[in-house]
């Protein structure tokens, strides 16, 4: 079973490449719709790619919100699409996509998929009526949102309460992983924060549902993200240096609609997922040298750190401090600013900056010889999913 | 614009459950004061939210029973932004996940325990609150 699973596994390894990104400025107010949004980032992705709308097969766009495949097919005039998917995982979608778009390139399905978000998070809907559209959601509305649990920030509170009170984990570790990610942010050019935030302006800040105050909580923000993952022996004559992907997976929790009745409130997903992803990528935690983590929450950092193995289980609040996060530390995280101090488009913007991290493309923010990447995601009340990129040429 | 008489907008209306056929009989219990858990007909495992199929032995009948209103805190936050308007006023409130004796979790208000108080493992119980002719929510008082 073992050796089955290994060569399953191995079956994707390198096969696939992100071979394009491409991204709207990161805004609060737009006119756009979030269906413009994602069309001109696509365009900007397939562009980057050096593909033309043509050679698009295969589309699998954010869902729910956004464009759907007939969208694509009507204003990209793709001529022949070979595969039109969803992933309804929430904030685990664009690393979860990579996969299947990955099998979809792997087997010869497709030979360059799209995936892409385009989202008025600030100037449409917010966050407490967008989620009524996922019937994931269904649970959490019948028998939470009547007692006053609605929006992820409540939901996810109870968790990182428990994880301070069972390990001693401070406000003071939430704040430094606000505080790093905006440092980061002013690095970049393409971000709705972009001034300095301190520790003292992070535990000043509103309280939201205790413990994650305003700055614990990502933004509300619009924009469009895009991604082109290709076959990597076709990826190797596009313009850009080829970025393959190593190992992907996608994991579920139990429970996966209710974060209430799950065992335990601090495995989700993710502690599936990557196993599976560093056992397909052939390297371990130690190997990465920058990390793009979805963070929806300043506190969702943390816990994921825990779960991929870069430290032990409830010592992910003091592996934070002390620069090691920071550009320069032994483990960079959200060097494009996250969904903290970014933009929030569903983390595709964390795939697009550890891709441009590998190409050496980062600006400012670029982790030096940067080689070997790593990006989560993570929603959906608890869905994770992780990417291991290479620069390979 | 001419001047509109005095009026006083509508109240936020309270997000109210849609039980489903699976979930009907928790609801009609909380209505009638009791805490009712659906139980698998063949193994007897408790199982909570509602649903068709018993995820240990993938039994499809099931039976109602009522469970003992006590159970421990899990964990808890303090709501301070309402995202929805009906609960501005009743802002910050303390939402207690609660380990309830019959081995399932309930999520609902705490009233009556100062926040610093509040502890893994404090023991608490089940309330009830009619909030419409139909409908009885759960909240929890210190035991």
């Amino acid at each position: 079973m073992a050796a089955e699973d290994e060569s399953m596994a191995h079956a994707l390894r390198e096969k696939a490449a992100v071979s394009g990104v491409g991204e709207t400025a990161y805004t609060r107010g737009t006119t756009q719709s979030g269906l413009a949004l994602q069309l001109e980032a696509s365009l900007k992705a397939i562009d980057d790619a050096g593909l033309s709308p043509r050679d698009i097969d295969g589309v699998i766009p954010y869902f729910p919100g956004g464009g759907i495949a007939e969208d694509f097919i009507a204003n990209l005039g793709l001529p022949d699409l070979a595969l039109s998917a969803f992933i309804p995982m929430g904030g685990a979608t664009c690393v979860a996509a990579l996969q299947t778009a990955a099998m979809a390139v792997a087997t010869g399905v497709c030979r360059n998929v799209l995936i892409s978000v385009g989202r008025t998070g600030y100037s449409g809907a917010r966050v407490s009526t967008r989620l009524q559209q996922f019937p994931q959601f269904a649970l959490a509305a019948e028998f939470e949102a009547p007692i006053g649990m609605f929006a992820p920030a409540q939901l996810y509170a109870q968790g990182a309460r428990r994880h301070m009170e069972l390990y001693g984990t401070t406000t003071r570790h939430f704040a430094e992983v606000a505080v790093v990610t905006r440092q980061h942010a002013i690095l970049n050019g393409n971000v709705v924060m972009n001034k300095p935030l301190t520790v003292e302006e992070h535990h000043a800040s509103r309280m939201i549902a205790d413990p994650f105050r305003l700055f614990d909580c990502s933004l509300e923000s619009d924009g469009g993200a895009a991604v082109i993952v290709s076959a990597s022996d076709r990826a190797r004559d596009l313009k850009k240096p080829l970025i393959t992907i190593m190992g992907v997976a996608e994991g579920h929790p139990e429970s996966p609609a209710s974060i209430a009745q799950r065992p335990d409130l601090l495995e989700f997903g993710l502690a599936k997922a990557a196993p599976r992803a560093f056992g397909m990528a052939g390297v371990g935690p130690k190997e990465i040298d920058v990390a793009e983590i979805y963070d929806c929450f300043t506190f969702t950092v943390i816990n994921q750190l825990e779960l991929l193995g870069f430290c032990k289980k409830g010592e992910g609040g003091p592996f934070v401090m002390d620069g090691r996060i920071a550009l320069g530390g032994d483990l960079p995280i959200n060097t494009h600013g996250g969904l903290l101090s970014q933009g929030h488009v569903v983390g595709l913007n964390h795939v697009i900056e550890l891709t441009r991290q590998l190409r050496r493309d980062a600006g400012r923010a670029q982790v030096k010889d940067a080689e070997v990447g790593l990006v989560t995601g993570y929603g959906d009340m608890g869905d994770g999913s992780v990417a291991i990129l290479r620069r390979s040429a | 614009m001419s001047a509109a008489p005095t009026s006083t907008p509508p109240a936020p209306e309270r997000p109210m459950p849609t039980p489903t056929r699976e979930s009907q009989p928790y609801w009609d219990g909380l209505r009638e004061g009791r805490f009712m858990l659906q139980h698998c007909a063949k193994c007897g495992k408790a199982r909570h939210y509602p649903r068709p199929v018993c995820p240990h032995c993938f039994s499809m009948e099931s039976t109602w029973r009522e469970a003992p209103p006590a159970g421990r805190i899990h964990s808890w936050t303090v709501c301070h932004h309402p995202f929805n308007f009906f609960f501005k006023s009743m802002a910050p409130y303390v939402v207690a996940l609660v380990d309830m004796e019959a081995g399932v979790r309930v999520n609902a208000p705490l009233r009556g325990m100062a926040e610093d108080a509040l502890k893994i493992g404090a023991p608490v119980r089940l309330a009830f609150e009619p909030v419409t002719k139909d409908v009885t929510l759960p909240y929890f008082v210190a035991a």
